[in-house]
């Protein structure tokens, strides 16, 4: 008889380890912090108890989630669809390619947070200098795993679309553009993450909401608590984020193979 | 079925037609690609309704004999013995290629893999009856059944007899193969060259002739009519072998290597591989 300890478990207490584990170990985490807070007693502009984070969580800091949300989401949005338009550019066209590749680069190692107040500077202290900030520091990634992933058709495949004659438009269409999916499905992971962090770059710069400004201002005033719940927010927006494209990533992407990051 | 072994161009009265139960000619064909001379003064009738086999030692240019036939690549224009041709008849034949790799589309169903041979290029067949016939074709490789699974879900040898039925479903009326069953175990190869053979011999849809690169001397010699011997690079054509088994040869495919002139066959084979030249 084989050892019943070691067969594997049933299926549905599996499934739901990936969540299961790191909940557990988040919650004992936070217990560690809150009771460590109080029995150190730790001031609160230092570390603020986790229940303290919670009750700072307002309505004030929905709002601001929600602005910061939407520079992400449209800083996202433009950076992907502009990123893969040029990918495309890239791919059929050489003379582009050589010309704005360099510029690409450029763009690439250029720091954010060089570039942002020139942002700001030129579109203002609202939420379009945040768009911006958001969308350059997500195209490069795009633009790199679209070309890719274009390019990535082997030989063997081109040869058989030219045997049936196939026109340049049906080669990239039933071709090319299912072929780069997989690279760009990760492009817009690696993107989502970075879109956050370029809204909040832009809100440190110049502005008068968003969860940047909020961690800003409270930092002036040692609020801690509310630069926590801020903090909190900002890791939760690409946290979701990234959820939601890993779980669509999953079901649309099945064929998915090694090697496309 | 004339089957003598004639190997030298047509000439015609019209210069580039062919004789008439020419599918395509293969006329003094040289090819060099980034200055390295793959194929030269190829001279290769393709007759309608033969089985030919090419073999050669590996690298000589028997995949790029296929891509010539196909049309991927043209012969050299400035050879010194004139340029060379890819002669037709009036009509091009519908060609079709079956790689030594599947080549599906991992996000295609096998329906749809098989689909996408009718609907590119400009002889596509109308959305209405790609269906019926991309499943005539799966049913004629025995794989109907898994219709509706995604390619990685087949093992390597019904992956292979999928991208056999896309290439079927467009009606080729020559099909060429590069080696279409190499990269398979033995069991399984013999299997697809027994159903190969069946398919060829009951030919329905237009199917006239095929031409198969391969690496095995039994593959040539059972499935074929002739069997043209390729030397080292570049390679020309060294000798063109007639097969002399009966013809249908599905029935007798399992004991084919105890007949004699199998065996003959393949040792008249083995000499020409090996002489030097």
């Amino acid at each position: 008889m084989t050892d019943v300890s070691k067969r594997p478990r049933p299926g549905i207490l599996r499934r739901y380890d990936a969540l299961l584990y790191p909940l557990v170990f988040i919650s004992l985490l936070l217990v560690a912090w809150e009771v460590s807070v109080d029995i150190f007693k730790i001031p609160a502009y230092m570390l603020p108890a986790p229940s303290d984070v919670l009750d700072a969580m307002d309505s004030d800091l929905i709002n601001h989630t929600w602005v910061t949300l939407q520079e992400t989401l449209w800083g996202f949005l433009i950076a992907n669809i502009a990123g893969f338009f040029v990918a495309v550019m890239f791919v059929h066209f050489r003379p582009v390619e050589l010309s704005l590749f360099p510029v690409a680069i450029a763009l690439k190692t250029t720091p954010l947070v060089a570039l942002a107040p020139l942002l700001v500077v030129w579109l203002g202290t609202g939420m379009a200098s945040k768009v911006a900030a958001s969308a350059l520091i997500c195209f490069f990634p795009v633009l790199i795993n679209s070309v890719k992933g274009l390019r990535s058709i082997d030989a063997e495949s081109d040869e058989l679309f030219r045997t049936y004659q196939a026109s340049r438009q049906e080669i990239f269409w039933k071709l090319r553009l299912p072929a780069s999916l997989p690279y760009v499905m990760s492009a817009l992971k690696i993107s989502s993450s970075l879109a956050v962090v370029g809204a909040i770059v832009g809100e440190f710069v110049g502005a008068n909401a968003g969860l940047g400004y909020v961690v800003l201002v409270s930092s002036y005033h040692l609020d801690t608590d509310v630069m926590f719940s801020a903090i909190f927010a900002a890791a939760f927006i690409g946290l979701a984020f990234f959820w939601i494209l890993e779980a669509i990533d999953r079901h649309f992407i099945f064929w998915q193979q090694e090697g496309a990051d | 079925m004339q089957l003598s072994a004639v190997n030298a161009p047509v000439d015609s009265p019209g210069g580039k037609s062919v004789g008439r139960d020419s599918l395509l000619t293969l006329q003094n064909c040289s090819l060099t690609l980034n200055d390295t001379h793959i194929l030269r003064n190829i001279d290769l009738d393709i007759r309608k309704g033969e089985f030919v086999s090419i073999i050669g030692p590996s690298g000589c240019g028997k995949s790029t004999t296929l891509r010539l036939m196909l049309e991927l690549l043209k012969p050299d224009a400035d050879d010194r013995s004139g340029a060379g041709e890819v002669i037709f008849p009036e009509v091009r034949p519908r060609r079709g290629m079956a790689f030594q790799k599947p080549v599906l589309m991992p996000w295609l169903t096998i329906r749809g893999n098989v689909e996408l041979s009718l609907s590119l290029g400009p002889q596509k067949t109308p959305q209405s009856l790609r269906r019926g016939k991309a499943e005539a074709a799966l049913e004629l490789v025995g794989l109907l059944s898994y219709a509706n699974y995604y390619p990685k879900q087949l093992s390597g040898g019904m992956q292979q007899r999928v991208a056999l039925a896309r290439t079927l479903a467009a009606e080729p009326e020559l099909l060429l193969m590069d080696e279409p069953f190499g990269a398979l175990d033995e069991m399984t190869r013999n299997t697809l060259n027994l159903e190969l053979l069946r398919l060829w011999e009951n030919r329905a849809n237009g199917l006239k002739s095929i031409v198969m690169v391969t690496h095995s001397l039994h593959e040539a010699v059972s499935l074929s009519d002739r069997v043209v011997v390729l030397s080292s690079r570049p390679a020309g054509i060294r000798t063109i072998i007639d097969v002399p088994l009966p013809k249908p040869r599905s029935a007798g495919f399992v004991c084919v290597e105890e007949t004699l002139p199998y065996q003959q066959t393949i040792a008249k084979l083995r000499r020409e591989l090996q002489r030097d030249d």
